[in-house]
């Protein structure tokens, strides 16, 4: 490589077919590398779309048509059976509402948390800031089960076991890394310091200026965050598996458990199906309402 | 002034701090401290919780289990970043190019992310499942294989590999992978359209645009992306303990349900915060090196 690339020093950032010169070789290289990107991207999509597609036919079959064999590719009736069904085994829209007003609750408390503090380790310099970054940044870093224990205990002994201050506290501060870290890359790209420097000239106090000023104007950036935070507390199984697992205050991860009984959940196969499409389309709205901010929101946060 | 900058400042991150430290930092440390006590639920009342040193981390490093589950989280964490890395790369081109329908490709290559993962787990061991698997009956017609492939309680090993480790591993990458594509594409856009050009005027191909612009302006944001799947896939837990809770005979076992079942089955919180202090102290490691090349970037910027 490096004698050749000594022979053609103008043309260094060429492959072997470009250095030949030959435009049609480097034509005919591209043809077959798109050709292999277009056969791995199709191979992808069966690979990612398989489960889903087939949450979604089951869930609309019959019991007896999920477990047919072979296999009913494509469903032969349709029936929305399951649906109705389900709600008889599990109190599911229960669940649905108490994971919607944990994951709620605790995405605006994080946001609120991790709001205030990006804002000052944005915008400031003083004493001690380095270290408080760095310790919210680290805690991300702490895998769930070196600290479960712990704070199952803790969360029992303070009497809030299965209740919700508990779980939503505990998700508050889960998300808080992150939201910290999204945050604090929001407020120095989009907001422009000199917008509170203004108010501060005319007698405004630090806090009203962050309140008044800076959150306003921030809004997108504070809703595309709890929407994430919201997504993260959605899907959790392990923390609500833990501390909220008893009768109906479940949240729906842990609630939809409920159809594997003995033997697996064979029996309730289809409307399992259907519990499992529920419990899917809220984090589905809202994923929508963040989809467009993911890549900005992305560059802006974790990756500068 | 400067006096009430200072006020106001500790102020707005105080809640975040005590957040941080009542479940992040006590938590974590308590945990490696439980680590070092005989913490046995079934014998707390006789005995109490008496300091035994490093007994705990003795036994584990003693049980074959604990010792294939540290192997398994290894390989299985390995897989996924690599495979998720190169499939990510591939899959956030497509999602970079132009073309009719991409906007649809688009939101299909992000289905994952907002499958719960407990669903997604569910869903594979429901496709998975050997007598029923439709994969198995696509491969049957297709005549690749004769019997079907018992992809969750194959307990036949070929070294550290098992069709039950590829099977969960599988799934694993599926549930990382718009994680991954999102984060790449986030770092492609920042790379300037004219060096491309550049390269069309020497009369590069595509590989050479990837070869030579796009891999080497991306290499520091492959390095934090590896490091943080790193770091969640040695922690990972809920795929795991859902599609197989560690069997057929330790096969999918891995760190994290290898302490959880501990805790929650056994009621040995000893040795499960010992299984999660070798958790914490492979993290740590990985994590310090993440931590300083973020802070290099930091003053770069």
């Amino acid at each position: 490589m490096t004698m050749d690339t000594l022979d053609h020093p103008s043309q260094n950032s060429g492959s072997r077919g470009a250095r030949r010169g030959g435009f049609a070789r480097s034509k005919n290289a591209d043809r077959l590398t798109r050709a292999l990107v277009i056969i791995v991207t199709v191979v992808a999509l069966i690979y990612i779309l398989l489960p889903v597609y087939w949450m979604i036919k089951s869930s609309f079959q019959t019991n007896i048509d999920i477990r047919a064999q072979p296999p009913h590719w494509i469903p032969r009736q349709l029936t929305f059976q399951a649906y109705q069904d389900m709600t008889l085994v599990i109190p599911i829209w229960r669940y649905i509402l108490n994971s919607i007003y944990v994951a709620g609750a605790a995405a605006v408390l994080s946001t609120l948390v991790g709001c205030s503090a990006a804002y000052v380790l944005a915008r400031f310099r003083f004493p001690g800031m380095t270290i408080c970054l760095v310790m919210i940044l680290a805690t991300q870093l702490i895998p769930p089960i070196t600290r479960a224990f712990p704070i199952y205990s803790a969360i029992q002994s303070a009497g809030l076991l299965n209740s919700y201050t508990g779980i939503i506290i505990a998700y508050a501060s889960f998300s808080l890394p992150f939201c910290v870290m999204l945050l604090r890359g929001y407020f120095m790209n989009n907001c422009p310091p000199d917008l509170e420097e203004a108010a501060l000239v005319d007698g405004c106090s630090y806090f009203s200026a962050f309140w008044r000023i800076i959150l306003p104007i921030s809004l997108p950036g504070l809703a595309a965050v709890t929407i994430f935070t919201f997504l993260n507390a959605w899907n959790d199984f392990l923390w609500a598996s833990l501390l909220l697992n008893q009768g109906e205050m479940k949240t729906v991860q842990v609630g939809i458990g409920d159809f594997s009984g003995e033997g697996g959940n064979v029996r309730y196969i289809s409307m399992f199906m259907a519990a499992c499409v529920t419990a899917t389309i809220p984090a589905l709205i809202m994923f929508l309402f963040v989809q467009r901010w993911l890549v900005s929101g992305l560059t802006a946060g974790s990756v500068k | 002034m400067e006096r009430k900058k200072r006020v106001f400042c500790l102020l707005m991150v105080l809640p975040a701090i005590l957040l941080t430290l009542i479940l992040g930092l006590i938590p974590m440390f308590t945990s490696l401290g439980w680590s070092f006590l005989e913490y046995d639920l079934l014998r707390i009342q006789e005995h109490g919780t008496p300091f035994v040193g490093l007994e705990n981390y003795r036994t584990i490093l003693s049980d074959d289990r604990f010792l294939r589950s540290i192997a398994n989280t290894f390989l299985m964490t390995g897989l996924v970043v690599a495979i998720a890395l190169v499939l990510g790369l591939v899959l956030a081109h497509v999602m970079r190019a132009e073309y009719r329908g991409r906007v649809i490709v688009r939101v299909l290559i992000c289905t994952p992310w907002f499958v719960p993962p407990v669903v997604a787990a569910a869903i594979w061991a429901w496709l998975l499942n050997a007598d029923r698997s439709p994969i198995n009956s696509a491969l049957m017609d297709a005549g690749l294989i004769e019997s079907n492939i018992r992809f969750l309680t194959d307990s036949s090993t070929w070294g550290p590999f098992s069709i039950p480790l590829l099977s969960v591993t599988a799934v694993r990458i599926w549930n990382g992978l718009p994680f991954v594509v999102i984060f790449l594409l986030a770092g492609m856009q920042s790379i300037p359209r004219d060096l491309y050009e550049a390269v069309d005027v020497d009369g590069g191909n595509l590989w050479s645009k990837f070869r030579h612009v796009t891999l080497p302006l991306l290499k520091p944001i492959l390095g934090v992306l590896a490091m943080l799947l790193l770091i969640t896939g040695i922690g990972h837990f809920e795929i795991n303990y859902i599609m197989t809770g560690g069997g057929p005979n330790g096969l999918t076992d891995v760190m994290s349900v290898y302490s959880y079942l501990q805790a929650f089955s056994f009621f040995r919180f000893d040795l499960a915060s010992a299984a999660g202090g070798m958790v914490l102290l492979i993290t740590g490691v990985i994590s310090v090196i993440y931590i300083r090349s973020q802070l290099r970037n930091e003053d770069k910027s």
